[in-house]
């Protein structure tokens, strides 16, 4: 790296190219992607389904062509982009320590930096099932990997373990291939993911769902025969006597995503424990200065629209930076309070127009949104923890705050609740 | 004889239940579980014309790139989704081809075209 990088961006997917471009049109120098695999996307080029970009460009495109987008836009810009080149080490100091392909082993130490480094899949080992350990046992997107870009089959005869978005868009592609979807499983009472792909992966396609039941034990070796799935009490563990065995030759887990963070703390970022992302403030800087994150690294988005618009106020913070511009401060933390999991960004300035993004615990009708003292939404027909809710705070409503102020506490509120 | 039809909404994290009467000429009589005027519009609309994209891939031939992700450039009825998908098996996609490029023109007559929705290099 000859050139004095402005804006260094870990991660090409979604969050990542949204954030270099917006770094760039905001007037940053020199932007770099750093890319661990082949090719820009990250992600994306295994999401060949549609569903993106309906909120960000109003359209139904697939993975490829929302990810084409926004390439396309930032080679127009003069991005630069380093591809097979994993970032090893992160200081606060900015150093960073890159093995490329191409170029070997370097370090260089950008003006700014911003996190994009996505989400994982929790394993079988994450939620410990019982049983034999066979071949035969993939995470849901691991499997869409394999036919959505390398194109096989993991099996035939699929029980899927979770219902959250990947696990029923995979349910949908297997049996369009022509695999035998035995059955979703899902402890919770109702859908992991969205509704959308509730009616047009599973119902249309006629895939036994299973609610309040759990893969309990895994039979088989070498390669896994059947599973044993149980109904679950309150506390989800099996109830004896509800045993069913169902053969099959796969089995995939889409039991939860998991924002990737290593190289974060590394830099000494910290982490919401209850997302399990980097704690941002609303121009998404982490608690070390120039080092700002966005997209599923700092929390895990259901549409990739909110990655991109909360990637972008990330990568125009960074090039603010680097620039030496002044940035907002004041950090009065967002609490989240009854029926509320989180709230990101975790503190906010109090002066300007913010959106906050939060999910609540529990499904709920006719609730509001209240944001403190400061306003509470308009009544919304439903709320579910698979639905992300995006709630808009301007400047002149966050007038109302009191001086001094140093929490805000966010509730949902139902009337039977108040 | 009348006969009742359920379908789920998709328009928000509601997901409604909404049940639709038909009459024995198949039209719709009453609609009844929706909480907004989109509910009704939606079930009415998914009783009467189902569809959906066809999205999945092809085998490429003469390409590093084992797959190329395709599309159908507008909705055709669900039923249809598996005929499609044998059609598809039986296409070959060679390069070079860039994103929207046609494979398939009108797919099984629906006046729907099989598009590639990423470019496809040697």
């Amino acid at each position: 790296m000859q050139q004095e990088v402005d804006v260094a961006v870990i991660g090409s997917g979604p969050a990542g190219l949204a954030a270099a471009i917006k770094a760039k049109e905001t007037g940053a120098g020199k932007v770099v992607v750093f890319e661990r695999a082949e090719r820009l996307g990250g992600l994306l080029d295994q999401c060949v389904h549609n569903g993106f970009g309906l909120l960000y460009f109003g359209e139904d495109l697939t993975g490829p062509q929302y990810r084409d987008r926004f390439i396309e836009k930032a080679m127009d810009l003069k991005v630069n982009t380093e591809l097979e080149s994993m970032v090893l080490d992160l200081s606060a100091d900015h150093t960073m320590k890159v093995a490329s392909s191409k170029r070997g082993y370097f370090s260089l130490k950008p003006k700014a930096i911003v996190l994009a480094m996505g989400c994982r899949e929790r394993t079988r080992f994450a939620i410990g099932i019982p049983g034999t350990r066979p071949t035969g046992i993939y995470t849901a997107g691991q499997a869409q990997r394999f036919v959505n870009v390398e194109g096989f089959i993991p099996g035939k005869k699929i029980v899927i373990l979770g219902s959250g978005d990947i696990g029923m868009i995979m349910a949908r592609r297997l049996t369009l291939e022509g695999a035998n979807v035995e059955a979703v499983v899902e402890i919770l009472p109702y859908v992991g993911g969205l509704i959308r792909n509730e009616v047009q992966c599973i119902h249309d396609f006629e895939i036994p769902l299973f609610l309040r039941h759990t893969v309990s034990e895994i039979h088989g070796y070498p390669r896994i025969e059947a599973v044993t799935i149980s109904e679950v009490d309150e506390k989800f563990n099996p109830i004896a006597g509800t045993e069913r065995k169902i053969e099959c030759d796969t089995l995939l887990l889409s039991v939860g995503l998991i924002p990737e963070n290593e190289l974060s703390l590394k830099a000494g970022v910290k982490l919401d424990p209850l997302v399990g992302g980097p704690i941002v403030d609303e121009i998404r800087q982490t608690n070390v200065s120039g080092i700002f994150a966005g997209g599923n690294a700092v929390h895990v988005h259901d549409l990739v629209d909110n990655v991109s618009w909360e990637s972008e106020i990330a990568g125009a913070s960074a090039a603010a930076f680097a620039k030496g511009a002044k940035l907002p401060s004041g950090k009065i933390k967002m609490r989240p309070g009854r029926n509320i999991r989180y709230v990101v960004p975790q503190t906010i300035s109090g002066k300007e127009d913010v959106t906050l993004y939060m999910r609540v615990k529990e499904p709920e009708n006719n609730a509001r949104i209240k944001v403190g003292d400061v306003m509470t939404t308009k009544v919304k027909l439903a709320v579910k923890p698979s639905s992300m809710e995006k709630v808009d705070v301007s400047a002149s409503e966050l007038k109302r705050l009191k001086e001094g102020t140093e929490e805000i506490v966010v509730d949902c509120v139902t009337k039977e609740a108040a | 004889m009348q006969r009742e039809v359920n379908v789920i909404c998709v328009g928000c994290p509601s997901g409604c239940e909404v049940t639709l009467t038909i009459d024995d000429k198949g039209e719709v009589t009453k609609i009844t579980g929706n909480r907004c005027k989109e509910g009704k519009k939606y079930a009415t609309e998914e009783y009467e014309n189902p569809v959906r994209v066809l999205m999945a891939t092809v085998l490429t031939q003469g390409s590093s790139q084992p797959l190329l992700p395709v599309r159908t450039d507008k909705p055709i009825l669900k039923t249809r989704l598996s005929e499609g998908m044998r059609v598809l098996a039986r296409v070959r996609a060679k390069p070079p081809l860039k994103a929207g490029d046609m494979l398939v023109p009108n797919l099984l007559n629906t006046g729907a075209n099989i598009i590639a929705t990423s470019d496809l290099t040697s």
